[in-house]
Parts: C-alpha cells; structure tokens; sequence
C-alpha cells in the first residue's frame, strides 16, 4: 500500500462521519464537546506544523545546501530548536488548555438537573429525583433537557467504569466509594451514544448507553410519566406475563413499580418497554430481543449477573416478553 | 552405528512390537473368557498393580466425619440399591451370577479395613478397569461418595438385622398404587421410602430432602433431571432411571399430597440467615431466596420451608461445584450458589429448616 | 605501526612489544567458555548477553503474534473469532508480555552485551549475578506466557485495576500468575539494573571520565537509576495486591477502608518511568548509531547528556497523567499536565541533535540509518500526539480510546523498536562472522514503517469517533468498520516485515566471539574493536569520546596487548575498577567464572514464585529453601583472599583486594539498600495517601496499643544496632576476638527478629486484624515489609558466621561483612521509621 492511498482510504471515512457521528468526539452536540473540539482543531493544527518543520529540519540536514547544513549542524540550532521553541508553543498551549479545562468543570447553572448514574457490570443504573426527592430509577438509557446545564454524580457498584458521551462531553470515571462530579449540556434534541471506556471486565465492550437529549418542556413531562408506577396488564396474555413475572422469581433482581417486584439488583424494569434498547444498548427492544435475553442472555453478554431462564413453554415465554415489551 | 542408525533400529524394533501385538489381537489366539480365571502370577501382578495405583491416587483431603448416622444411613440405602446385588450384604450372600466375574467381586466384610478413607473414596468415585467395578455415575458429588465410605467403615461390624434396619428402613412390598410404587418397585431396592419416608414419617437421615408436600412438578422434573444426569447423583440416577414416566408422575403426586411430618431436630435460625432468605444482598448480587421459594413461586421451584438444613448445604454446594449447565432450574440457580459465601449457606440452610412448612 | 602515539597521557604505552608468549593463550584459558550444553552455566556477558536478546526478542514475536490475533477479531464488526474472555486474555498478555518481558528486558540486554566491550571492561562486574537475572527472566517468563495456552491468563488487563484484578471480580489464579510472575521478573529487572549501574560507574576503561563515555552508557545508566526508583512502586503494588487477594487484607477495597485510587498512583508512578526506561537506551543507541553513519561527532553531546538527565527527572513527576480521568482536584491536573509538556522538551532537544549531526555529516543510507530516520518520523509523530494527551481536556476525550492505543504505539514502537532493529543492523557486525544482509534489512524496513504507519495512523481518528479501548468487538453503523480494517490490514504487513528480519538473522546471523565481521561502518567507540570472549586483549587508555578515530591504530595496538592487563596477572577472571567520576584505576577486581548454581538458583527462585501462584505451598517452600541454598552455595567463592598487590602496566600498580567503597560490591548494596529505601518510601505515600482518602479509618490515640509497646521494641532496635557497632569494632581490631564478634552478631540478629515479634505482637494483642480495615492492613503491611529485610539479614548474618568459622573473614576480608552492615543498619533505621509512623502518626493527627 503507498502512503498516499493510506491517505485518502483514512480520510474518506473522516469526511463520511456525519453518517454516523453518534458516538464521536468531532462532531459536538454540547458547548464542552464543542470547547474541546476546537482545542483539539488547534492541537492538530500545531502539531502539523511542528510535525513538517521537523521533516522541513530533516531534510535540509540531509540534502539541503552547505551553509543551511552548517547553520544546522550547531548546538544553537539545537537549543533554537529543542528548548526554545517548544518552551514558547507549549507555555501557550497549556495556558489555553487550563482555560478549557476550568470553563469545562465551572458550574454554570446553580440548579442543574441532577442525575445520579451507577456503573454496574456491565450496565448503567441511572437514577433521577422528582421535586420531592423520591427516586425515579431506570436503566441504560438517559434523557435530558436540551439547554439545561445536567450534573451527572457518578459511582459504581463492583469495579472502575467511566461515563463517556463523546458528542456532549470528555469522560469521567466511576469509582466504587466515591462520587464524581461531571457537567454537561446538549445544545440540540438528539440521541447521543455513550459507552463505558474503562476496562471493567468480561463484557467491557458491550456496555453502552445512550443520551437521549429532548426539549425541556418534553422533559418534564417524560420525567413525570416516569416516576408513575408500570401501567397495569390489559389483556389475558398480558395478565399472564405479569404472573409469570412474579412466580418465576423475576422481582427478586428486577423492579417493577406498581407490583410486588421490587429487587435492586439488575435494571429497573418499570418502562423497559419505552426504552429504545436492551442489555445496555446491545439490542433493539422488542419482543424477540426481551425472551432471547431472558432465555439466552449468557450468549448475548457472557458473564453478566442474570442466569439463563430456560423454564418457560413458548407460550409462556411470549406471554412474558410481551408484558415486559408493554411497559412503557 | 552413529546416532541415525541407533534411531533408526530403534523405531524398527518399536513398529515390529506394534505388529506382533496386533498379530495377536487380530488372529484370536488370546482367550477373553472370563470361565478360566488369571494366571497366578498375572493374578499377583494385576492385584500389585492396583493396590499402588490406588495408593498413588487417592487424593489427600480431609473426610468429613464419617461416624454421622445420617451419612451412613445415606450411605447403606445406596448400597443396598447399587453395591449389594454384586458384593452380597449382611443377612443376603452376594449373587451366583456375580460370582462368575472376572474377578470375581470381593465379599466386603472383610476387605474394607485395610484401606484408608481416601483409598476407599478413590476407589468408590472411580471404579476399576477390566473388573466390573464401575464409576460414580457422577463426578460431581463427592459428598454422596463419602456417605457410602461411611458406611462401608461400619460394614464389617453390622448384624443381618441392623443392616435391613439401616438400609431398608420399615418398606414392605403390597399395594399397586402411587404409594405403592413409592414404597416397592422391582423390589424393595427401588423403594423411595426406604430413605425419603412416608406419611407421617420424614426421612431418617437428614442428609435425605422431605419431599413431602413439594410442589408436584417440581418432584417429577427433579426425577426426570436424575435420570438424564443433568442433575447429579449417583444414588438417585439408578432408580430415576428404573421409574417409567408415568411411575415418575405418580410418585411425585403421591408425595406432593402427603402432609409434612414435624422435624426429627429443630434447627438454630440466626438473623442473617433471615435476612439474606427475605431480602438478600444486593451488593453481593443475592437475590432474596424466598422470591422464588416460598408457596406462591412457580410449581417448578421448591419450597425450602423445613427442610433439612444437611440437604440443603450439600445441594448449594453441589451447584456451586457444578460443571455443566444441568437442568434449566440448575441453570437459575447454580450462578446464584456460586455468589454464597460457605457461611451464608450454612445460616440460610439452617434458618429455612427452622421455619415450619407451609404446603 | 610502532611510531604511533598511545592514548595515556604520557604518550607512551603500557607495555613493551612482544608481550610474553603463553600470556595470551593463558588469557584464553581463564576465560575459555564451558564447551557444548555447558555453555548454558557460562556467565560472559557477550553470551548471556546472546541468550537475553534472543529471548527477548522471541517474547516480542509472541506479543507481536497476540497483536494479530487481536486485529483479526477486530478486522471487522460483531466478529467472533476470539470469544470475550480468551480476548481479555490476550489483549492483557500483549500488554504484559511487550512492556515486561520484551521492552525492559531488550534493553537490558543490549546493555549488558555492549556495555562491557564499549566502556573496555573484560565483563560486568558481577557475572553470575546478570546470568541470574537472565535465567530467572527466561524461566519465570516462560512458564508466565504458557498460562495463555491453558486458560489460566490473567485478564484484568496489564495495569491490573482493582477491584477488578482483587479476588472477588478475578477468581481464580490468572491475576495472581500476574501479580507473581511480574513482580518477580521485576526483580531479576532490578538484578540488572545493579549490575548496570555498578558496571558503568566502576569498570570503565582508564581515563574515561564521564564526559567522554558514550551517550549508550549513559542512558543504560540512567535507565538503572530508573529501574532503581521506579520499580519498588510496583513491587509494593503487586505485595499489597497479592495480600489483599490471598488473605482478604483490604488495601483497596473502598467498603472496608481501601481505596482503588491508590493502585492506580502506584502503578503509573512505575508505569510512567517505565515508558522512558525503555525509550532512553533506544535514544542512547541512536545517538551511537547518527555519529557512526555520519562519520561526526555528536553534535550536542552535552546538551543530550543534560536532556537525558532532565527527562529521567521528570519522568517521575508524570504519573497522574494517566489519571486524568479520575476526578482529581484541578489544580493537580493543571500542574501534571504542565509537567507532561515539559518532558517533550527533553525529547526535543534530542531530535534536533541528531538532525544537526545529520547536518554535520553525510548519513550513509544504510538499513540501520532507515531505522533511525524511521525511528525519527514515527517517534516526533508520537511525542506530538504526547503533548495533545497532555492538554487535560484533549484527554478527557482521548484517553482510554484507540487514540491513545495508536499514541503510545507510535512512541514506544516509534522510539524503542525502529531504534532496537536499528540497532540489530549496526552492531550485529561487531558479534556475528557476517552483517546482517542489507536489501533484506531495507525491505523490513520499508514493509514495518509503512505497515506501521497504516496500522496505526487511523487509529488515531478510531479513538476520537469514538471506539474504547480494549473491547473484544464493536457493533456495525458507528463509522469504525473501514477504519479497523485497514489498521489489521497494516498489522498483517508490519508482521511480513518482522519476518524478514527473522530470515535475515536466520542466514545471516553467525554468532561468534572470534572473528567478527569488523569495524565495517568505521564507528569510533571501544565496541569496535575486536571483541573476544575476554573482551579486548589489553584494556585501552581513553581519552577521547570516539577514542578509535583520535587513535587509528588503537585497535591494533590493543590486539597486540600494549595497553593495560594484557593477560591474567592473578590467573583469575578480572577486570580493571575505576573511579566513578574521572575513570582512574583503583584495583583489580577478580570474577567468578562459569557455574550452575545461580542457573539452579534461578530456577527455584522462578519455581518459588510460581507454585505459589497455584498454591502448591510446600513445594514451594522447598523451592524457596533451595534457591536460597543455591545463591549462598554461589556466593561462597565469591569473595577471594587478597593476591597482593599487581602490576597492569605503564608503572600502575593495583591492589586485588579493597573495601569499603572503592569496592564494587559496597555499590552494588548501596543501590540495593536505595531499592529497599525506594519501596519503602512508597510503602510510606501508600499509608498516608489511605490516611489522606478515609482518616476516620485511623483509630484515636487511646485506641493504639500502649505506648511501652513500640518503645520496647525501639529499644530492641537500638540494642540491635549498637550489637553491630560493637561487632564493626571488634572486626576491626583482631581475629581472636571471633568468638565475641560471633556473639554480637547472634545478639543483634535476634534482637532484631524480637523487635519485629515483639511489635506485632503489641498490635495482635490490642485487637488489631489486617482483613478488618484498610489501616490495619496497612500497618501489617509495614511488619511483611520489615519482614522481608529481617529475614535478609538472618540469612546473611549465617552466611557471615559460616564463613568466618571457615576462615573465609577476617579484619581486612571483611566484604560479606561489610554489606551485612550496610543493610543491617538500614533495617535498624527502616524499623525506627515504622514503628514512629504505625504508633507515632495516629497519635499525631488522632
């Protein structure tokens, strides 16, 4: 391969990004994403320069004339080249970078929305409170106000994870026995991609999640249909699901508010049905991805925490996944 | 003759060994008949041979107390069902027809003593080639072997009388209904009530679970995994696998209707044993025990209200140790075992044994 | 011939012509290698150094054949050629193997093959000590890379994060083969660096004053220094961690007082060094390669030498710019990454030397010379996208993405590997009887720079649209198809490239300490001369920094054995010692020869460590009691009798006998006694950093164990050193007194091993249990630390009486002696420093 198809077959897809820029960092959906992008324009910018004067040094080295090589071959060339001028690019760039840094941390809005987000292997447990502090728990899947300045405090439940949504913001980690704080906003309604980007084990790689940014005033009222409890079954098939639910043991892991179900330890269950994905943003949800996670999910995510359902007649199984389909 | 030519003999003499065997094997001359017994050096020599290797074998752990009345009593039901037909038993000499092997199985009173307890262990948990004896049909439950080395320590001092006691309990052989398949099938070796009890009357050792009053379904699954393997067990596979589908149904409806007799012991609950059965940990993802075991779960869970708290210790055990995926209920529950600590099963064993049962 | 002028100062040389005629056939004999299977109890540096390279490079093929097992499963989305598991494996041991058993261990052995001939020494100063390090290295590392094929690897990635790597979420023995195996290969890394350091500081050639020693021997020295400091950081990690997984001590559990932030600090505080530990020599060999294929000096040889110095320093202000993401306080990220940038200084300044040398000369297009321009390119590219991480913003983005996946490539693959290759292409002349072929050399090239830069470069924009790090697959539709299939594209043809080299070494390479090929690049360091198993045939005057162009004729003069020692005037192994500074002869320091027992050593050491990680604890033990009786049974000759005063020529006499601090050994404690320290220090910034993340874990005055407690055991300490002054004292008085001495020591030693018992015995009995909290964990910790040196000494202090019941010690053969000391005191102070910050620190903040 020549280096000047290495070129272009790397730049085709940079140019093509916009068709799938739902999880990167150079196209910013945030005024922190945005802030970091052009101090990440200007670092390229530099760095390219720095990179051809090097190359430009190079070669009038090795082919240039003699007195450009003799003005070379000195130790002033050496400390012109070496210390001087990286001392005076480099002193610049860090104090921009430590102006980005202290506009990325500030807090703008003292009355952010709060939101608290567990890592867990291998999911994210996303927990919001209502005006009067009760919590409004959900999985894998966040919403936010467009506009409004979000204050995500992040934890983790077993091991280090990291809270990355590289269109809206750079990335913080999750420590079990500390909270950290990390600021961001959208400044357009979108879905936005995240993914866990501290190795955490077994199935690092499929622990994603998306943001899903909307206008404030939807905001709210989402919110507030989140924090009801699950709609009642309609229907007998639906009835049968919620049984099932219940008698298999279900509850014991999986909250479903408005039912005895009420376990803590795999995701909040109370509108997966309303939720644009499954087993942290691996599967569409439907039907079919909800039994073949409940039937199969050691295939789908080896290692995770939920043992294989294999109990269920097809009839039951459908019964079941419909339920937790229509919980929305 | 250099190195290439000292190799080169060498795997000329190895291929003409490999010949002459298979010259031997394919003419027929050997005789396989097992009506002429060994030579009696070959006799010395095979018999030399097995004694090291079990030697050699047997692993070095520690057995469990071999003098618990409910491991032998486990114990000499097994041997009744599986051992006694070859090796005759107190009161019952073994068979003709067992006999006539080659060679021919050894009378136990008195050849027990001189192996340890890990000899014998190796040697119940693996069988012997070329003899008969055969393996564990699991290898996976340790702790049924050790009950049958325990009892097989108590073997040479047992009366005709103590030993039907042990083995049989009070079984008889009469009707033909579901209660009478549950007490005799073939025969008395089949017998359930032998070690699970019968109305009014729960198991005698407490190594052996109370079926009584279990969900149906739950009891005829559970026969159904012993007698494919997915649920292991030496002692129960063989007579799982003796039970016709329709016998498995009834037995399992018959004890299902049975009333729960009151516990030969009362166990000692303590408050973490409630706590983790009620509402389990959450950190150590456990989820509460009684989500799925209490009387309104599915009719494929069991109830653990009042059961033997030795029964259930070994069966988490035996799911954390686990291998295979097994059952599709072992699948749910082996990940779950595995998350307990060796505590936590000993206090949530002991805390459902004290509850009282609830059908 | 005759008329030209010698190097020393007086112009005259050493000895007179002919030189007698069985010196050189005795040169040979003393020297002569063990003959057939034997070679492998050899201790010459040229053959341990043969061996080190060759396994280090082999380790780096089996990395390299990781790395496409890895691009496969990553060549297209939602593959399943690896399953998760077997991939966290691999992408673990890649890391592992590359940083641990490839990158430190290749430099390390082209220091230890180059140094002695380039600094005109006969050998290392302690021989059976490298072979030792080079053996535990082969075994430990092998049986570590054989976990891969059974399952049993290690997953938790090669920086181990707990809690991911502690038991709960890493059962099984995987993170524990790590934790062993690793820092035990660390300490046979340590091994090395001692024996660098001594052999630099102390064996080089007369005359040659560090100014005029070469930038090689420079940075392999700053590389040990490094070594030294850098190193006990991980040592105390993988300790704290394995004691937290075996007995459930909670160092970094956060619900029982740990923190998980503290492994991290201490791993990159290692870690961060680690990346100029092996960049250094890399550079170092650059710096001998420009001037040799330019046919100048070094331009800016002062500046490169105050460089090197200054990124050594500051590569251990660094570390917490791998922790960007953590949530630290601003301000410590603003000064971290004002530190990151300032290390790319350093680097500058190198680069730009070597492109004025470029300028000063005419570069000969060599294979070697396209490794360096290589080297040039990717390693500038790499320092480039450096400064980028360094912006604490930038990296909130960056880190932990595919973008620092292709930064860290260029700069290690950039600065060590293109160097290395660079490096096979120019020395292999001065060891082998052919050079290595240069079309094939040059084709390597261009197949590994290109495929490289193919490989690597996309990554680059992978990262920043968006892909992490260390996933075994990726879903379709997120725009890193294409671009993850060139990059394994790219692997495959850099993996073509290594493979060349391998066919080149393999037709070309022909080892040989006889009749190399030569001086074929006309390079102008000692290495060039003809090297045979005893190095030089005379041991040259220097006084210049490429002595062979000030002196045309000196190889031959050396060859014909004018300079010093041209033979074996003891009719031992020797090689001349120096002073540190100016290069001034000081004495003749004899060398032990070829043995097994450091071999067997080796292998028990390795065997000691490994079956423990499967907890065959008794086996073991008997392997720990082995390999001690081995490296007692190695030391047992190791320090001759005097032979009287010598003559190495041009009127210099030299004693054979010193100590104190002219002698090496005395060096080699003092750095090992900085380790000690090093580790220790770390030990202390563990407990306070705890202390500083959870102070309600540290009890209140009144909770700590009553006061008499630690004073008695400070007074046992105390008693214990003054046993030892009084025992220095009677040592150095007369051998009669060998009875009292024998006593002082005995006394001294068990009041050192009562002074342990006695403070652990104060906590146990006040109720404190190391699983309880992190604090106790912390301060049992101190006790395995203080252990550890006690248990040195009792076994030192054993080997002294043995010898001086042997008569084998005595007032002025007082070596064994005098280190015992050395580390003695240093445990008596260690102890101090304990006990006032277990008992003395909570009563001070309580």
């Amino acid at each position: 391969m020549t280096p000047r198809r290495a070129i272009t077959s790397v730049s085709v897809p940079v140019l093509l990004s916009g068709c799938s820029d739902v999880q990167s960092a150079l196209a910013p959906m945030g005024p922190d994403a945005s802030r970091i992008f052009t101090l990440a324009g200007i670092l390229f910018a530099g760095a390219a320069v720095v990179m051809l004067i090097v190359l430009a040094a190079l070669w009038i080295a090795m082919r240039g004339s003699p007195d450009a090589r003799r003005g070379l071959a000195t130790d002033r060339a050496v400390i012109v080249g070496g210390i001087a001028f990286p001392t005076v690019t480099l002193i610049a760039l860090l104090g921009y970078g430590v102006w980005v840094m202290r506009a990325n941390i500030t807090p703008v809005d003292a009355a952010a929305v709060q939101i608290e987000v567990v890592g867990e292997q291998w999911w994210w447990r996303v927990v919001y409170r209502d005006a009067e502090g009760r919590r409004i728990e959900s999985a894998n899947e966040i919403r936010i106000p467009v506009g409004r300045e979000v204050e995500f405090r992040l934890t983790s439940a077993d091991v280090i994870h990291s809270f990355w949504v590289p269109n809206l913001a750079g990335k913080l980690d999750m420590f079990p026995g500390r909270t950290t704080t990390l600021r961001l906003s959208a400044d357009r309604p979108g879905v936005y991609r995240g993914q866990c980007a501290e190795y955490c084990g077994g199935a690092h790689a499929l622990m994603a999640m998306e943001v899903v940014a909307v206008p404030e005033a939807d905001f709210a009222v989402w919110l507030a249909t989140e924090a009801m409890p699950a709609p009642a079954p309609v229907g007998e098939t639906d009835k049968r699901g919620q049984t099932l639910f219940l008698a298999a043991g279900c509850g014991a892991c999986h909250a479903i508010r408005g039912t005895s179900a009420n376990g803590v330890i795999g995701p909040d269950l109370t509108r997966v049905g309303a939720r644009r994905f499954i087993a942290a943003a691996t599967l569409p949800t439907s039907r079919e991805t909800l039994a073949r996670v409940i039937v199969d999910g050691q295939h789908i995510k080896p290692g995770n925490g939920m043992p294989p359902f294999r109990i269920f007649s097809p009839g039951e199984l459908d019964a079941l996944s419909g339920y937790l389909a229509g919980l929305k | 003759m250099g190195w290439p030519g000292l190799l080169g003999s060498l795997a000329g003499l190895a291929a003409a060994g490999l010949c002459v065997v298979l010259l031997v094997a394919w003419s027929g001359i050997y005789n396989v008949s097992a009506s002429r017994g060994h030579w009696p050096l070959v006799e010395l020599l095979l018999r030399f041979g097995m004694e090291n290797s079990v030697e050699a074998h047997a692993p070095d752990i520690v057995p469990p107390r071999l003098d618990d009345p409910d491991l032998v009593r486990l114990g000499a039901a097994h041997f009744h069902t599986g051992c006694a037909y070859c090796h005759g038993a107190p009161g019952s000499p073994m068979s003709a027809i067992a006999r006539h092997m080659l060679p021919p199985p050894p009378e136990l009173t008195d050849r027990v003593d001189p192996w340890s307890d890990q000899e014998l262990f190796w040697i119940v948990k693996h069988g012997f080639k070329y003899t008969g004896m055969p393996a564990w049909t699991t290898q996976e439950r340790d702790d049924e072997v050790w009950a049958l080395v325990a009892f097989l320590r108590h073997l040479p001092r047992l009366d005709p009388l103590t030993y039907r006691e042990l083995a049989l309990g009070d079984v008889m052989t009469e009707r033909q209904d579901g209660r009478a398949i549950a007490m005799t099938t073939s025969g008395a070796d089949e017998a359930c009530a032998r070690c699970h009890g019968t109305e009014g009357k729960g198991p005698l050792s407490d190594l052996v679970p109370r079926l009584h009053g279990q969900p149906a379904a739950m009891l005829e699954r559970a026969l159904r995994a012993y007698a494919s393997g997915e649920r292991p067990s030496g002692i129960m596979k063989p007579i799982a696998t003796a039970l016709s589908p329709r016998a498995k149904q009834q037995v399992a409806d018959y004890y299902a209707s049975l009333a729960v007799p009151p516990p030969r012991t009362q166990a000692e609950a303590s408050e973490a044993g409630r706590r983790l059965a009620t509402e389990g940990d959450a950190t150590a993802e456990i989820p509460a025990c009684l989500s799925c075991h209490d009387a309104q779960a599915l009719a494929i869970y069991p109830r653990l209200a009042g059961q033997n708290a030795p029964y259930m210790a070994n069966q988490l055990r035996a799911l954390q140790r686990g291998s295979g995926e097994g059952s599709a209920t072992r699948a749910i529950m082996a990940p779950i075992a595995r998350r307990l600590s060796e505590r936590q099963i000993v206090e949530l064993s002991a805390w459902f044994a004290s509850l009282p049962a609830t059908p | 011939m005759t008329k030209a002028k010698a190097a020393t100062p007086s112009g005259e040389f050493p000895h007179k012509l002919p030189r007698p005629k069985d010196e050189l056939a005795r040169l040979k004999e003393v020297w002569a290698l063990p003959k057939g299977w034997r070679i492998l109890s050899a201790v010459n540096n040229t053959v341990i150094g043969y061996f080190y390279i060759a396994t280090a490079f082999g380790f780096f093929v089996l990395a390299g054949i990781l790395a496409l097992l890895m691009r496969t499963q990553l060549a297209v989305p939602d593959n399943d050629f690896i399953g998760q598991e077997t991939y966290n494996q691999i992408f673990t041991m890649h890391g592992t193997v590359m940083m641990f058993l490839f990158a430190v261990p290749a430099v390390e052995a082209m220091g230890v093959l180059l140094l002695p001939q380039m600094l005109g020494a006969r050998d290392l100063p302690f021989p059976r000590l490298g072979a030792f390090a080079f053996w535990a290295y082969l075994v430990g590392g092998s049986v570590f890379f054989c976990t891969l094929f059974v399952g049993m690897a290690p997953s938790g990635g090669w920086f181990m994060y707990p809690p991911l790597s502690g038991e709960r979420f890493s059962p099984g023995v995987g993170a524990d083969f790590w934790l062993l195996g690793i820092g035990f290969i660390e300490i046979s890394a340590i091994a090395g660096a001692i024996e660098i350091i001594v052999g630099v500081l102390r064996t080089r050639a007369p005359g040659m004053s560090l100014d005029k020693m070469p930038i090689f021997a420079w940075t392999m020295l700053i590389l040990a220094g490094m070594i030294v400091f850098a190193f006990p950081a991980i040592i105390l990690a993988t300790i704290l961690l394995e004691l937290e997984r075996a007995f459930g001590w909670p160092f970094f559990i956060a619900e029982r007082g740990g923190d998980a932030l503290l492994w991290q600090h201490l791993f990159w505080f290692f870690g961060h060094p680690e990346v100029y530990i092996i960049f250094l020599p890399a550079a170092g060999m650059v710096s001998m390669i420009v001037p040799a294929m330019t046919g100048t000096t070094l331009v800016g040889h002062r500046l490169i030498v105050v460089a090197l110095i200054a990124t050594g320093f500051f590569s251990f202000g660094l570390w917490v710019h791998h922790m960007f993401t953590t949530g630290i306080p601003a301000l410590s990220l603003g000064f971290f990454s004002a530190a990151s940038m300032a290390v790319s200084i350093p680097s500058g300044i190198q680069v730009f030397a070597w492109i004025a040398t470029l300028a000063a000369g005419r570069l000969k297009l060599t294979a070697a010379s396209l490794f360096v321009l290589g080297f040039l390119f990717v390693f500038t590219l790499g320092g480039l996208t450096g400064v980028m991480v360094a912006m604490v913003p930038f990296d909130w983005q960056a880190h932990d993405t595919y973008f620092v996946v292709a930064h860290f490539h260029y700069v290690l693959v950039g600065g060590m590997v293109f160097p290395l290759f660079a490096a096979f292409y120019y020395w292999a002349p001065a060891f082998s009887r052919r050079p290595l072929s240069e079309r094939l050399g040059k084709w390597a090239f261009w197949l590994i720079f290109l495929g490289f830069n193919v490989a690597f470069f996309p990554m680059h924009i992978t990262g920043l649209i968006g892909m992490p790090r260390r996933v075994y697959t990726y879903p379709a539709g997120l725009g890193w198809d294409t671009l993850n299939l060139i990059s394994t594209f790219g692997a495959f043809v850099v993996a073509g490239g290594v493979l060349l080299i391998l066919v080149d070494l393999a037709r070309n390479l022909r080892p040989t300490l006889q009749d190399s090929a030569g001086n074929v690049w006309k390079a102008g360091t000692l290495e060039w001369m003809e090297n045979h198993v005893y190095g030089a045939r005379s041991v040259p005057h220097v006084d210049s920094r490429e002595p062979l162009w000030t002196h045309p004729t000196m190889t031959d003069d050396v060859h014909e054995g004018r300079y010093y020692l041209p033979g074996s005037v003891t009719g031992a192994r020797e090689t001349i010692v120096t002073s540190p500074v100016e290069g001034a002869p000081q004495c003749v320091m004899r060398l032990s020869g070829p043995g097994w027992a450091h071999v067997l050593a080796a292998v028990f050491t390795a065997a000691f460590f490994l079956l423990l990680t499967v907890k065959l604890v008794t086996a073991a033990i008997v392997s720990g009691v082995l390999a001690v009786v081995m490296i007692l049974a190695w030391m047992w000759d190791s320090d001759p009798a005097s032979a009287g005063t010598v003559d190495i020529g041009g009127g210099i006499r030299l004693p054979t006998y010193v100590s104190g601090p002219t002698h090496p050994a005395w060096w080699a404690m003092i750095v090992l006694i900085l380790v000690a320290g090093a580790l220790y220090l770390s030990y202390v910034f563990a407990y306070l950093y705890l202390w500083t993340v959870s102070p309600q874990g540290w009890p209140s005055a009144d909770a700590l164990p009553d006061a008499p407690g630690p004073a008695a055991a400070a007074g046992l300490l105390v008693a214990s050193g003054l046993a030892l002054a009084a025992a220095s004292r009677v040592l150095s008085r007369k051998d009669r007194f060998r009875g009292a001495l024998a006593a002082l020591v005995a006394f001294g030693v068990i009041t050192l091993v009562a002074a342990l018992a006695l403070d652990i015995w104060t906590q146990w009995r006040g109720g404190l249990r190391p699983e309880a909290s992190g604090y106790a964990a912390m301060v049992y910790a101190n006790a395995v630390l203080q252990g550890q040196i006690v248990a040195a000494i009792v076994v030192m202090a054993g080997f002294m009486l043995a010898r001086l019941a042997a008569g084998r010690l005595d007032g002025s053969r007082r070596v064994v002696f005098d280190n015992l000391a050395i580390l003695w005191w240093y445990a008596v102070g260690q102890g101090l420093v304990g006990l006032a910050l277990t008992h003395g620190f909570p009563r001070l903040v309580g």
